[in-house]
């Protein structure tokens, strides 16, 4: 595991206190840098990259026998969901007539080492895809594409959620990050996935789920 | 399913004084529920370019009204949770799960609030809400109101992200909505509930929400 991951899972995001809130909130939409999307489809396909990631994790977790029991049958259902975030976004950009993104080819190390591991590391992904989706909504233009972009960024929250759990996390900063959650923008995330992907940009043939 | 069937044909709610029930009519008409309610709209899961597929009769509202929707779901949930933890029910990984909970929604209040304050608008009052006998009874009772609330307030928000104008309102909103995800799921695993019920958020129109409510206004 790399330092950034270990950063990441030590370093929550800090509660935002109630008189504070509205201050951080109104600042949710602009921690992304002004250029990092120029349209609906390039957010979509920073989402899609991004649940491409998720959805072959838990594909290679689930497989490789560290959980078993409600456990398992908690992250088989993340993992479906992951899958069928792809499926949902791959359709949307080609109806909207861009090009999807392809699957990046992935290499988790040694993240399915350990039930911990495979838990840790999920606990991160769920974070930062929670932490994305909201860091890119203000730059989604069409307002039925941001409704169903929440209602994947809630779920991911309700993933996130309940891995912390079952890691039995404290309760805040754990399983849950504050009374709001908190954007993260574009670079950052990347940042954050970059060790999971074996040659930024390189794509390999399209997984089926 | 039936807008009663929400919170299984059981009252969860009973405002303590008249002033409390005026105060909870006068939002939910400012909605449109009550007699001009026509028909149940129940939301299904809105998918990616069914743009037309919005809450009709919610998109005149405006942002103000939106926000005072969402405080008075925020001042119930918060209330819920203060009379829930004091009874007493639940203890250690429960209860220090709970807690949090509770902490959020008061939370919520207090930036829905501001805001509202903030934009010039007047927040709607605290309803002085008493849950009918057998809400905490149990732990089991807590938490399977819990798990309706929860669910009902995500659902909630989540109908309304197509309607908010304001940019950083819908952020505000966006980030409260998913703990209130957060929370559903939780209290979804630790009562035997399904904490991932669709892989993408169900919503509901603002009449629905509070017609779930109404029938169990005590006169």
């Amino acid at each position: 595991m790399t330092d950034t991951i270990r950063d990441l899972i030590h370093g929550n995001a800090s509660n935002v206190e109630a008189g504070a809130a509205l201050g951080a909130l109104s600042h949710g939409f602009h921690l992304a840098a002004a250029k990092d999307f120029t349209s609906d489809i390039e957010v979509l396909n920073y989402a899609l990259t991004l649940e491409y990631l998720e959805a072959e994790f838990y594909r290679q977790g689930n497989r490789a026998g560290l959980v078993s029991g409600k456990e398992k049958q908690y992250l088989m259902q993340i993992g479906a969901d992951e899958a069928s975030h792809v499926a949902t976004l791959t359709a949307t950009i080609q109806k909207l007539g861009g090009t999807p993104a392809g699957a990046p080819a992935v290499d988790f190390g040694g993240a399915f080492d350990s039930r911990k591991s495979y838990l840790t590391t999920a606990h991160v992904f769920e974070n930062k895809g929670v932490g994305a989706y909201l860091g890119a909504a203000g730059f989604v233009k069409d307002k039925m594409i941001l409704q169903a972009a929440a209602g994947i960024f809630g779920v991911e929250a309700r993933h996130a959620a309940v891995v912390g759990n079952l890691l039995g996390l404290k309760a805040e900063g754990g399983v849950y990050q504050g009374a709001t959650e908190t954007g993260i923008p574009k670079a950052d995330v990347l940042k954050a996935v970059a060790p999971f992907l074996q040659d930024p940009g390189k794509v390999v043939a399209a997984i089926t789920y | 399913m039936g807008i009663k069937a929400i919170f299984g044909g059981r009252p969860v709610l009973e405002f303590a004084d008249e002033h409390s029930r005026r105060s909870f009519l006068r939002n939910a008409a400012l909605v449109g529920v009550g007699a001009t309610y026509v028909a149940s709209q129940l939301g299904d899961p809105l998918a990616f370019g069914d743009a037309d597929r919005g809450y009709a009769g919610d998109a005149a509202k405006s942002d103000l009204d939106i926000l005072n929707y969402a405080l008075t779901l925020e001042y119930l949930e918060a209330a819920f949770y203060t009379a829930g933890l004091k009874a007493n029910l639940l203890k250690g990984r429960e209860l220090e799960l709970v807690d949090p909970i509770q902490q959020h929604e008061a939370n919520h209040v207090t930036a829905v609030r501001t805001t509202i304050t903030d934009l010039g608008g007047r927040p709607v009052a605290q309803p002085k809400v008493k849950f009918p006998a057998g809400t905490f009874a149990n732990r089991a009772s807590f938490l399977k109101t819990a798990a309706t609330f929860e669910e009902l307030g995500v659902k909630a928000y989540h109908g309304q992200v197509p309607l908010v104008k304001d940019g950083a309102i819908l952020a505000a909103a966006a980030s409260i909505a998913g703990v209130e995800s957060r929370h559903a799921a939780i209290i979804a695993q630790i009562s035997g509930g399904n904490p991932f019920p669709a892989p993408i958020e169900a919503n509901l129109g603002m009449a629905p929400v509070l017609k779930a409510a109404m029938p169990f206004i005590a006169k």
